[in-house]
């Protein structure tokens, strides 16, 4: 055998080295072929129709799309290492990056202008919608859309009328007004538990994670009058006294219920899809939720669906006067860096097309809501009477009075999402012995720092 | 007096076992309560995951048929990752092997100079977390075209596993009389066979420690495997299991049933080289 030294073993290995360092950087995807990520859908039918939608217009368009369906906090999470290294996809839809990516994404100028695409439809947008797309972009000092308003939400609430019934009430007993409507519910839990049954009244999430109690305290937080948090020219409003006290009363509503043993303790952890889940369990008498997720998962049930789950709206303010819903609106947006954007553009087009988003929004159960007037007026399926659910949430989303989130005004909100410094603020009360008037503080301070980063 | 600290000296180690007895069972009960509640709602309809009862109401392997059957949306290509979870982390235990015995065995069997400062610097690849390093190594793999390739994924892994097992391979090689190499090129033995023929079979309980350490830290690997795999049939298992987590309604019981099975081979592995795995760990650790 012949002897290899050791000098020319190195020599050998330090050669196979230089040879892999030296391939040439290459692509992965093929030219003019569309790389698209999207949400995960809540059902197979969601994710097979946006896969069925995406292959007619590969068809149609002689375009290669190469979809790729992810979880919610996954696209997030890998759009922003994609956006940090330059290596985008063409198109991504992510139904939370309205709140906790997209307004600083385009702040930073890291988003395609798709002002033409809007365009194409303005006419058709709700006014909600068109505000949450537009943003501004400080790097080239002016606002535009950078993103295509695609899918709405807003916070209902869901109810167990068995339960309500074997407290002794009826439906019509559910009071309609904010304080009323909630303390209802700890009478309901006060009856059960005084006929033997471990069940809370109230369910929803305490924890600072996730989105769930960061809906339920901004949608407080526009009934108790705070919804000049952040106003339209963007300025902060946290220390104009009836946004403060807004606050204060938010965080006192949500923690002393808890506080009392009326939330399950486990809410402090709760996950977004927990609160459908004890819900489910019939551990709770009530849950608050950002659609109407919880009955269309129940559909195939019609004892359940059409009889026991009873969904409703916000309820009136305290002065018994209708109180807007936060809007929330999942866009679908084309990352700077697209090596298609044409194409892109030319999807997007085509999918805003009310007839496309009208076929894809009823495979979600309409758990998300058209962003389009259009849309529910022509097509009886978004007002069907017989439906319990499905017009209560249209009229919550496109008939009421709506607000969209304050990130739209100010990039800066979405940081204070992203921080949770509202849930963070309520698990000081509970957690931490403070009182809701020291957590607002501590949160103030926080948030006006967040807004210092982000002045035009 | 002798008997009185005789009597004592009694009571304290009865007191002495009933404190270990104590400690150890609620340890017991804290380390298999999790795995008793993961059982339990895999054994329960979708509408029982959270009842608050102790034993499974109504149990039925139900969650297993939908996850061997693959009747459940998210888990329509279950055997398909699982595929993808074997392949990425075997190649992975086979690369880490083969570069780890070969660094190895050229710093401490051919004796390069300063080969010591390769072990030390490859180590100090361990200070940074490794998720700091995946935006960088998502952009490598990006640059190369290897992103939704198991490749990527491999070569992370491969490269979190390597210095830990040049480290072990080198500590373990130790202990290998250098005679035997010197007997072996007197015979006239090149470097390759006497990597072959005496230092691999010599090495075999630190090799199958770490090739188990390589298969189960790609096997358990969440955040490459998503950042970098995109697609039903090209993700593992876990990435696939987060999936049921961001649901409106996550059907718990077959999440629990997957995870189950996903654990088993793992298990299988651990429980049949163990002896060996052993041997290989707590040889690399005593000599330094």
């Amino acid at each position: 055998m012949k002897h290899i030294t050791r000098r020319r073993a190195l020599v050998g290995v330090g050669a196979a080295v230089t040879a892999g360092t030296g391939l040439a950087p290459r692509r992965a995807t093929a030219a003019g072929e569309l790389q698209v990520w999207w949400t995960q859908g809540f059902y197979k039918a969601e994710n097979d129709a946006v896969i069925a939608w995406m292959a007619d217009w590969e068809k149609r368009n002689n375009t290669k799309v190469n979809l790729t369906i992810m979880n919610g906090p996954d696209v997030i999470t890998k759009l922003i290492a994609a956006m940090q290294v330059g290596d985008v996809p063409d198109v991504v839809h992510t139904v939370t990056g309205d709140r906790f990516l997209v307004p600083r994404a385009a702040w930073n100028d890291q988003l395609e202008d798709v002002s033409d695409v809007v365009e194409s439809q303005k006419a058709e947008f709700t006014e909600t919608a068109l505000i949450s797309a537009r943003l501004y972009n400080a790097k080239q000092k002016k606002s535009s859309y950078y993103g295509v308003p695609t899918k709405a939400s807003s916070l209902l609430n869901s109810l167990w009328l068995p339960l309500i019934e074997e407290a002794g009430f009826a439906v019509t007993d559910v009071p309609g007004t904010q304080d009323k409507f909630y303390d209802f519910f700890q009478t309901v839990q006060d009856k059960l538990r005084s006929k033997g049954k471990r069940i809370f009244g109230l369910g929803y999430s305490m924890a600072a994670k996730e989105a769930d109690a960061g809906n339920l305290f901004h949608q407080f937080l526009v009934s108790y009058g705070g919804v000049g948090i952040v106003t339209p020219d963007g300025k902060l409003g946290i220390d104009d006294p009836a946004v403060r006290k807004a606050a204060i009363t938010s965080l006192e509503r949500l923690t002393t219920p808890f506080k009392k043993g009326y939330v399950p303790p486990g809410a402090i952890n709760w996950g977004d899809v927990d609160n459908n889940n004890a819900f489910f369990a019939k551990q709770i008498v009530m849950t608050p939720n950002a659609t109407i997720s919880i009955a269309a998962a129940q559909m195939d049930k019609p004892d359940l669906y059409y009889k026991e789950i009873i969904t409703r709206g916000p309820p009136l303010g305290n002065d018994g006067k209708p109180v807007a819903s936060v809007l929330a609106i999942a866009p679908t947006i084309i990352p700077k860096g697209s090596k298609n954007v044409d194409s892109a553009k030319a999807l997007l087009r085509d999918f805003i097309q009310p007839a496309n988003m009208n076929a894809y929004l009823k495979e979600t159960r309409a758990r998300y809501l058209p962003v389009m007037a259009s849309i529910v007026k022509n097509d009886p399926y978004w007002t069907d009477p017989k439906d319990p659910h499905r017009p209560v949430a249209v009229d919550m989303g496109l008939v009421k009075p709506t607000v969209p989130w304050w990130m739209s005004y100010n990039p800066a909100y979405s940081a204070v999402l992203s921080e949770q410094i509202w849930p963070q603020a309520a698990a000081n009360i509970t957690q931490r012995g403070m009182t809701a008037e020291q957590a607002t503080e501590e949160a103030a301070k926080r948030i006006k720092q967040l807004f210092e980063q982000y002045q035009k | 007096m002798t008997q009185r600290w005789m009597r004592g000296h009694r009571r304290a180690r009865a007191l002495n076992s009933i404190g270990v007895w104590l400690l150890s069972s609620v340890l017991l009960i804290w380390t298999l309560l999790p795995i008793y509640n993961i059982i339990r709602v895999s054994m329960q309809e979708k509408e029982e995951v959270l009842s608050t009862s102790v034993f499974p109401v109504a149990p039925s392997p139900h969650a297993f048929e939908v996850v061997f059957r693959q009747t459940f949306w998210l888990l329509e290509t279950f055997w398909n990752q699982m595929g993808n979870s074997f392949f990425i982390g075997i190649v992975v235990a086979f690369l880490t092997l083969a570069i780890g015995t070969l660094a190895s065995f050229t710093i401490s069997r051919m004796r390069i100079r300063n080969g010591w400062m390769l072990t030390n610097a490859a180590l100090l690849t361990y200070v940074i977390p490794m998720s700091f390093l995946a935006i960088p190594f998502y952009g490598i793999m990006g640059k190369y075209g290897l992103t939704n390739n198991p490749l990527a994924v491999i070569a992370v892994e491969v490269t979190f596993a390597t210095p830990y097992a040049i480290f072990i391979f080198q500590q373990y090689s130790a202990s290998i009389p250098f005679e035997l190499d010197e007997a072996a090129r007197i015979d006239g033995a090149s470097p390759p066979q006497i990597f072959f023929r005496i230092y691999l079979p010599l090495m075999a309980p630190a090799l199958v420690a770490i090739g188990t350490y390589a298969l189960l830290l790609s096997w358990n690997e969440y955040l490459y495997a998503f950042l970098l795999l995109s697609g039903g049939k090209v993700v593992t298992v876990p990435v696939t299991l987060g999936k049921f987590l961001v649901g409106d309604e996550a059907p718990w019981n077959y999440l629990m049933a997957a995870a189950i099975i996903y654990a088993i081979p793992p298990l299988l592995i651990y429980y049949g080289v163990r002896r060996k795995m052993h041997g290989g760990l707590t040889m690399g650790g005593v000599k330094g």
